[in-house]
């Protein structure tokens, strides 16, 4: 049973926002949760927000009072015919409190940004910590229905964005509605008309924004889609330039370019000015608001029914409340994309893992090389079966060549030996003894694999060699170099075995790649080899070396050969020739000939 | 820079308009709460409530006025980024067909398209917020700085020097910040890097029992990044909170200041407003300002990729007066090789080096050798993607070089090793060289390509469709399919680089066979890396790190060539021991 759950279909990565947001109650939860580590950092930005809040609103309030003591005694001095002068009793020390005032906005400002940075990107460092624990648990079913484009997104772009709308767009929302409320409550205490007059604009801008909206996501995904079928045309042109050279074809497709480009452009030129048009509009609704707020303000101080000092800090306060109540949607927007953002990246961390390892597992420490297959079926899904009951067995030090065109399941075998996916049924034994009893790790200790995906990472020559043995002296991995005849082309190298591949290696050809696969895999000297053969992307010379160093490394060790030519495989002690992801035939060379089936065929027809 | 202006001069009307309509709009937003401190000191001077009005409307017409400059400079800048962006699109296409092979490689195709799509859409984003909030910033300080000049000399020192020194922090935190900027990108890119080995690499990562290192190695670049970021941030943060600051200790030095102005007569109550509207106003367009131009760098470096390929001057070009061509099946030398030699601008040593050979009309020339052996050069030199160096290439006995590009390739039939096709139908990817092609002769084609029974068994026959690049077919039907379009084109050379190496050898055998009285009235030029597709050739040349090493038939190579021998014998040998 269990062996079929692990081969159950894995979580698939796609998937909207919109179904994202489904349960957002328990997403939110669950973020809340990982955020408990934080609680000192947390009581301190909430106790900052609230001060910084308080003296935002302050501050204007205590303003009015400054500018009409100051009105005050300017009138005061005047009447009595005296010069004004500020005193410290009338001006200095509302002043001095006004300055404290704005150094601690200053502050506390600072103080909470940084808290809040430091929180983001904590939560988001430990959830990608969890996400590479994650991908090392994953089973390989996982990789292989992903594209890694889509795996990637959901670790860098989908918690950057979590982590910004976190620092800026919730920080902001929080101090936002604290502003917004405390403001607009002086504001009514100053003068309920003027207040409505100023909300109903608000309220237009809204409307506007949210019908621009609308509008705007329309015109934007028409852009994108056209961006799509842009670079579809011009990277389909780009690679095949030499046909449409060598076919004149040189000014249709130029023509066509233009043409994508030209659509491009009337889809651009529209969302970009629905963009920039909204901000013109609200800012007209907003000046027309303080037209009328001026009027009738202005007509408050000649009935003398408001004084100068609260009409300035009247406007001060639209002015601080005019925007974050308009960009309230908005914010709101991002942050439910943030929080689809989290949802993806949990429903990640939720995917099924690979079957733990057995508890007590058997240990293989250098196995001989025995390795049987019995009895065995699989299938990548469940219901479509490939393999069907396959048996076969492959002496200690026995050279076992795997047959069959693209696409015939050679990397089904490889993966079922690497316990990289799980049998259906039956049993794979090394040295008789089962490996799903052992852990994967003991399993695959007896294992080298050389594919032609000759995988390299961004490091120095010699670590991608000591890849299996990070332990390794630098005569181990020189010694293994020699064998598998690439030393002498790293001695070449500028930096010889401390020349760093970046780039995906790309200052190797092919054939070079391969070679330094097989001195990772003679340093490691597994009892047990699975190779690929070296195909047409190498030339001929390169690629009698490599065959010669597999040659070398297969000595003494039981081998699984994929091979792709069938001059190379006489030799095998056992041939498994594959078609649709099964095993059809099997035996030696001469045996398989003497039975006139697929593979006898084969051969007559790459040498008849 | 320079790109810029060289697409933004052909619409230099639309520029200026725009950028009027952003100064006119900037202005109207100054002069609003001009206006309003006029109203105030209206009403603490205790003038009538029609005079108060008579204000107001002026402020309405003021901010109708500027709004509908905004929505119109709204659009028109729309327009000109949309412009420039599909001119360069189309000027950098055009650029890039007149590369030589050798010159597109060293860009290569995914910058290329980079380039093209993502690259013009970062400079048009780009260029849209330099507009919009770049270019209005010294026009509102200039203009707020005169008016606060206007209404009294000290208050507008307080002020200029408060735009000073915003200035000053703006470029401090724009110089501070951008490194940091620089470094965050990159540390997200390798961030990247990371996790995609991780991904592509996950079966050798398990091979090796690496797991836990490479989570360590995970670890390691998200830890680093995250504390970068928290440092910017942290830098950001401080740097905002000062810029906040300097503009509320502008408003406390007009408090402090205006006391005595006013008593003096100087200076109006209501002003006081007007000149804290002005600095908030200009702090708000240099914070923007600040922003923008963070990114600019970016926009910059995409700049310069663009003009690297418009300004690269391609090695080939056509001759200034070239005679056209007559196709006259006259010539039995359709293709003859003298004395050639290529070298690569920034290679030491020549790549082929004295090459003399002749394709005749009705034979079949076979070029088999390494890679590096400089065989697929072969077919770049007789196609013009290169020049040779040395020695001269004839076709019908003239030198290919005095021919225009469109007229030589029109006589030849190119199947390359990677076979590709285009998106559509198949029969749009057949006609590809005869557009009038009749279905009959299609059909034909793909019978002696192999490919008839494909397409027969598909639903749409030859109309079925073809998908970006012909990823839908598999790499051996691409490659038939690739020749079939090759035989649709009737040339007097056919080209065949590698090109039946995906093919099983059951259908490379039948191929071959159905393709010689195919191409009996045309020279063809194979060029191969097996042995059992060209031993039949009737002559085949073998190449050797960049010379030749023999010419003959596959029995006199056999004798006299040693490298030949080498070649046969390390992909027949336990055949032959057999």
């Amino acid at each position: 049973m269990t062996k079929r759950q692990d081969n159950a279909k894995s979580a698939d990565l796609s998937g909207s926002d919109s179904e994202a947001l489904k349960d957002t109650g328990s997403t939110l939860l669950r973020l809340v949760r990982r955020l408990k580590g934080q609680r000192i950092r947390l009581s301190i930005i909430t106790a900052s927000i609230l001060i910084y809040t308080v003296l935002t609103i302050w501050a204007p309030l205590y303003s009015a009072q400054v500018v009409d003591m100051l009105w005050s005694s300017i009138q005061a001095a005047r009447t009595q015919g005296l010069p004004f002068a500020i005193t410290w009793h009338n001006m200095g020390s509302a002043l001095t409190h006004l300055t404290v005032m704005y150094i601690g906005i200053w502050l506390f400002y600072y103080l909470q940004s940084y808290l809040m940075a430091v929180v983001a990107e904590t939560l988001t460092l430990t959830l990608r910590k969890q996400i590479s624990r994650k991908l090392s648990h994953l089973p390989l079913r996982f990789y292989d229905q992903n594209k890694a484009g889509e795996i990637l997104s959901r670790v860098t772009s989908d918690l950057d964005k979590v982590s910004e709308t976190l620092q800026t767009g919730l920080l902001k929302l929080i101090v936002a509605i604290g502003t917004v409320t405390g403001s607009l409550v002086v504001m009514f205490y100053f003068s309920v008309p003027l207040t409505c007059i100023f909300l109903a604009s608000v309220f237009l801008s809204l409307l506007v924004t949210k019908a621009a909206a609308t509008q705007n996501l329309k015109y934007a995904s028409l852009r994108q889609e056209s961006i799509g079928e842009l670079t579809g045309i011009v990277e389909e042109y780009y690679t095949g330039r030499n046909v449409i050279k060598a076919y004149n074809h040189e000014q249709e497709s130029l023509n066509q370019v233009t043409l994508a480009a030209e659509k491009n452009r009337i889809v651009s030129q529209k969302a970009d000015f629905l963009t920039h048009c909204i901000n013109p509009i609200i800012r007209l609704l907003t000046r027309l608001s303080h037209v009328v707020i001026a009027v009738i303000a202005g007509g408050a101080i000649l009935n003398g029914t408001m004084s100068v000092g609260v009409v300035q800090a009247f406007f001060q306060y639209v002015n601080q409340t005019a925007e974050p109540l308009t960009e309230g949607a908005f914010m709101i927007n991002s942050l439910q994309s943030a929080l689809a953002s989290v949802k993806r990246t949990f429903d990640f961390l939720d995917s099924p893992e690979e079957r733990p390892d057995p508890l007590h597992p058997a240990e293989l420490e250098h196995a001989n090389g025995l390795v049987a297959f019995e009895h065995v079926s699989f299938g990548y899904e469940e219901n479509q079966p490939l393999m069907k009951d396959i048996s076969f067995r492959a002496q200690p030090g026995q050279k076992i060549a795997i047959v069959g065109s693209t696409g015939a399941g050679k990397t089904t075998l490889v993966n079922l030996l690497m316990r990289f996916y799980e049998v259906n049924d039956g049993t794979i034994m090394v040295d008789g003894v089962a490996a799903s009893e052992m852990t994967r790790r003991g399993l695959r200790r007896n294992f080298g694999m050389v594919l032609q995906d000759t995988w390299l990472f961004g490091g120095t020559i010699a670590e991608n060699i000591a890849y299996g043995k990070p332990q390794a002296t630098r005569e181990e991995i020189v010694a293994a170099a020699k064998a598998a005849k690439i030393d002498y082309l790293i001695r070449t190298m500028p930096k010889g075995y401390d020349t760093v591949l970046d780039n995906d290696a790309a200052n190797l050809s092919v054939g070079q790649r391969q070679l330094l696969t097989i001195a990772r895999v003679f340093l490691c000297d597994p009892p047990i080899l699975i190779l690929d053969e070296a195909t047409s992307s190498v030339d001929t010379r390169t690629e009698m070396e490599i065959g010669r160093a597999m040659k070398k490394l297969m000595q003494g060790r039981t081998s699984f050969v994929i091979a792709h030519r069938l001059s190379t495989i006489r030799d095998a002690d056992n041939i498994l020739y594959m078609e649709n992801g099964n095993i059809i035939e099997q035996g030696s060379h001469h045996a398989l000939l003497k039975q006139k089936g697929a593979y006898a065929n084969l051969y007559d027809s790459q040498f008849a | 820079m320079k790109l810029m202006f060289r697409f933004i001069k052909p619409h230099w009307k639309l520029c200026a308009v725009t950028m009027l309509m952003l100064i006119i709009d900037v202005t109207g937003g100054l002069y609003i709460p001009t206006l309003a401190a006029e109203m105030m000191n209206q009403g603490v001077l205790g003038s009538s409530f029609e005079t108060l009005l008579n204000t107001g409307i002026k402020m309405a017409i003021g901010s109708l006025v500027a709004g509908l400059c905004a929505v119109i400079g709204g659009y028109t800048c729309a327009t000109l980024t949309a412009r420039i962006g599909k001119d360069m699109r189309v000027a950098l296409y055009e650029s890039s067909l007149k590369l030589s092979v050798h010159e597109f490689r060293q860009f290569g195709t995914a910058s290329i398209t980079t380039r093209t799509v993502s690259d013009i859409t970062n400079i048009q984003t780009a260029f849209i917020s330099f507009m919009q909030m770049v270019v209005p910033v010294p026009v509102i300080c200039v203009i707020a700085l005169a008016l606060s000049f206007r209404l009294d000399t000290q208050i507008g020192i307080v002020l200029l020097i408060a735009v000073f020194i915003i200035l000053l922090l703006a470029y401090f935190i724009i110089k501070s910040a951008s490194p940091l900027f620089k470094r965050l990108q990159k540390l997200l890119d390798s961030m990247s890097t990371v996790l995609l080995e991780n991904i592509t690499g996950v079966r050798v990562i398990r091979a090796f029992n690496n797991e836990l290192r490479e989570q360590e190695r995970l670890n390691v670049s998200f830890a680093t990044y995250a504390n970068t970021s928290i440092k910017a941030n942290r830098k950001f943060a401080n740097l905002d909170g000062l810029s906040f600051f300097c503009i509320n200790f502008v408003i406390i030095s007009v408090f402090w200041l205006s006391g005595g102005r006013i008593a003096a007569g100087h200076f109006q109550i209501g002003d006081i407003t007007a000149v804290i509207e002005y600095a908030y106003l200009i702090l708000f367009f240099i914070m923007m300002a600040q922003m923008v131009i963070l990114t600019l760098p970016r926009a910059l470096e995409c700049c310069n990729r663009i003009q690297n390929v418009l300004d690269y001057s391609p090695e080939i070009s056509d001759p200034a007066s070239a005679q056209p061509i007559n196709n006259e099946h006259s010539q039995s030398d359709v293709l003859v090789f003298q004395n050639v030699s290529f070298q690569f601008p920034d290679a030491e040593k020549d790549t082929l080096s004295n090459l003399n050979f002749t394709c005749r009309r009705g034979e079949t020339t076979a070029i088999i050798g390494g890679t590096g052996s400089g065989k697929s050069t072969i077919a770049s030199m007789i196609l013009r993607f290169h020049d040779v160096t040395e020695g001269a290439i004839l076709l019908s006995g003239r030198d290919i070089r005095g021919m225009r590009q469109e007229d030589l390739r029109n006589q030849l039939a190119y199947v390359q090793q990677k076979a590709m096709l285009f998106s559509g139908t198949i029969a749009e990817n057949l006609r590809y060289g005869k557009p009038d092609a009749t279905e009959e002769e299609l059909l034909h084609a793909a019978r002696v390509a192999q490919i008839d029974a494909l397409i027969r068994s598909l639903p749409d026959g030859l109309n079925a469709f073809v998908a970006q690049g012909g990823t839908n077919f598999s790499g051996g039907q691409r490659q038939r399919l690739s020749i079939a379009r090759a035989l649709v084109k009737k040339p007097e050379l056919y080209l065949f680089d590698d090109s039946f190496s995906a093919l099983d050898f059951k259908t490379d055998a039948a191929l071959r066979k159905a393709l010689t009285p195919e191409t009996k009235d045309a020279a063809v030029l194979i060029i191969a890396q097996r042995v059992s597709s060209i031993r039949h050739a009737q002559q085949i040349i073998v190449l050797n790190e960049g010379t030749i090493a023999g010419i003959g038939t596959h029995d006199q190579l056999m004798k006299s060539c040693s490298v030949y021998r080498e070649i046969y014998e390390s992909q027949t040998r336990e055949v032959q021991n057999a």
